[in-house]
């Protein structure tokens, strides 16, 4: 038992509304939910220096997605030794308020295994070998999620800006683009309502300048064809945030 | 006790290798180890399988529980997975080591089997609709690990699953909407799970210098900087894919190696349930003549 909040009841539900009829996620004149094309990105936020505190950091908006990003380093590392490359270490949480059914002050496996992915998708791009004995620590805070790989895809954005806010030398900037397949559709940078109803997405982060996929995650049962598709479409949508997330950190300089 | 390290001069020793096609055990780059994979093997389990690859042991039990529905899935039954790393199965899992790597493990393993992908009619496992399901808990034990674990569990769940029996259920209709249903003691009359064959397997390839394998062994395990882990089905459709590793690489590289799995997997499911057709005819044979039927046991295995 967590004995450093107060806790709720032992079990509670989210209410579970009567459903009326599911919005279709693509009309008949191919207009999705909020009103996008097919390939259309949402349309995307970035500034700097949202923490004060912090050595770096940034603030994400990608639609209804808010995410904060603060990085700490190079600073110390916290455990004894000796290691010739800096760590790079990921804390990816949701606010408890962030996701439709309340989230847990724990980190729970989803979590964890999205902060390894993050750390997974970044170190690529990060000259480590410059920071020996050194830590570089990423705090995300999803302040309010819609659909997980959007939300993923948001993130590594938000951390790649802040840590070159934080004046970390890189190689690179890491963009990352989501989608979602169905069939034969593809809908680039899916949201929450249309992630329900579909079976298969993509999220692909990618180095624009060197050319390289940094982390890839597939899910739901695809064709070949179809996921090099999407694949593709999403490397291309990277390519287009990249020109955001740089004006984003010029506009920071002055 | 750290996680395992390689000297630089091993790692070149290893990279070159690759890149002859002639890896330390003298295997080639695309080629597996020497498998043993049995199922049926433990009693309380509705299902249960263990695989012997290389020298990497996964043992995996399957037990069949009745649980609630879900609130928003009335309709459904649920498939839920564990991945535990044993401590004796290498030195960096005493204590708390394997709690990264379970979690990764338990993750994936998540992704392959909770959707349309996994293959299973989960409609089918509902009792009654709105009140009781099958709840189908998938626990894979790794016993010892000497690299390529992810494709060795989804292996042996395979074969676990298809071992799986799910008792037969009577359902009652007491009026006034109400249901209430039995379970059907006789073992002979439990059905196998539905959809079992159009589960996925996993292919995992690692990126060495310019290269890439399948089926490392732990060092070259260490080398590797980008680990590529693809599920596939028999119809050859994409059922879950995942980049790891601290590496990266180009597009073009991504889509050869998302091809070479694909390829890689389809005569590997082949010759997986070929093998355990067969082993399941032989054995209802011999039941049916009243023979002993002899199980190879856990240690028979190793070489």
């Amino acid at each position: 038992m967590d004995r450093r909040r107060v806790n709720g009841p032992e079990t509670s539900v989210t209410p579970i509304f009567k459903s009326s009829t599911k919005a279709t996620i693509l009309n008949g004149s191919s207009k999705r939910i909020d009103n996008r094309s097919a390939d259309d990105l949402r349309p995307l936020f970035l500034k700097t220096g949202l923490v004060t505190q912090a050595n770096g950091s940034a603030y994400i908006e990608m639609g209804k997605i808010k995410i904060v990003c603060a990085v700490y380093g190079p600073r110390q590392l916290k455990r004894v030794g000796f290691s010739s490359q800096g760590t790079l270490t990921c804390d990816f949480k949701f606010s408890s308020f962030s996701c439709v059914q309340r989230r847990n002050h724990m980190r729970d496996p989803q979590e964890r295994e999205y902060s390894t992915i993050l750390v997974q998708a970044l170190t690529p791009a990060v000259r480590l070998e410059l920071i020996p004995k050194s830590a570089v620590d990423i705090y995300i805070n999803v302040l309010e999620s819609d659909g997980d790989n959007a939300c993923l895809a948001a993130a590594i954005i938000v951390a790649s800006v802040a840590l070159a806010d934080a004046g970390i030398e890189m190689l690179d900037q890491v963009t990352a683009c989501s989608a979602l397949m169905q069939e034969k559709m593809l809908l680039m940078d899916g949201t929450m309502e249309e992630e329900d109803q579909t079976d298969g997405s993509v999220m692909v982060s990618y180095m624009p300048s060197l050319n390289e996929v940094t982390s890839v995650l597939q899910t739901g049962k695809t064709n070949l064809d179809e996921v090099n598709h999407a694949m593709e479409s999403c490397i291309d949508g990277c390519s287009k945030l990249y020109g955001v997330m740089s004006a984003s950190l010029i506009e920071s300089l002055q | 006790m750290p996680a395992p390290v390689i000297s630089p001069a091993e790692k070149a020793y290893i990279q070159d290798g690759v890149a002859h096609d002639c890896r330390a055990d003298g295997r080639s780059r695309l080629e597996y180890r020497h498998l043993v994979l049995e199922s049926g093997l433990l009693s309380q389990a509705g299902g249960s399988a263990r695989c012997r690859l290389g020298e990497t042991d996964v043992l995996v039990g399957v037990k069949v529980e009745i649980g609630e529905v879900e609130p928003d899935k009335p309709n459904v039954g649920r498939i839920l997975c564990n991945v535990e790393c044993a401590p004796s199965a290498s030195q960096q899992f005493e204590g708390r080591g394997a709690d990264d790597l379970n979690n990764t493990l338990t993750q994936a393993l998540d992704r392959i089997y909770n959707g349309p992908q996994g293959g299973f009619d989960l409609e089918k496992l509902c009792i009654i609709p709105g009140q009781s399901c099958w709840l189908i808990y998938i626990d894979a034990m790794v016993m010892d690990y000497a690299g390529n674990l992810f494709d060795t569990i989804v292996m042996t769940t395979r074969a676990a699953l298809q071992d799986t029996r799910i008792p037969k259920t009577e359902v009652q209709d007491l009026g006034d909407g109400e249901f209430e249903f039995d379970v059907v003691d006789d073992v002979e009359e439990a059905e196998p799970l539905e959809g079992w064959d159009d589960s996925p397997v996993v292919v995992t390839l690692y990126k060495i210098g310019e290269r890439y394998i399948v089926d490392p062994t732990m060092l070259e395990e260490l080398c590797a900087q980008v680990i590529l882990s693809v599920g596939v089905n028999k119809h050859g459709q994409l059922c879950g894919t995942q980049k790891s590793g601290l590496g990266s690489l180009e597009p073009s590289l991504l889509s050869d190696m998302i091809q070479t799995a694909t390829q890689l997997a389809l005569p590997l499911i082949d010759k997986l349930d070929t093998k355990l057709h067969d082993d399941y005819e032989k054995e209802l044979d011999k039941r049916r003549k009243g023979e002993h039927v002899e199980k190879m046991g856990f240690f028979a295995a190793v070489i």
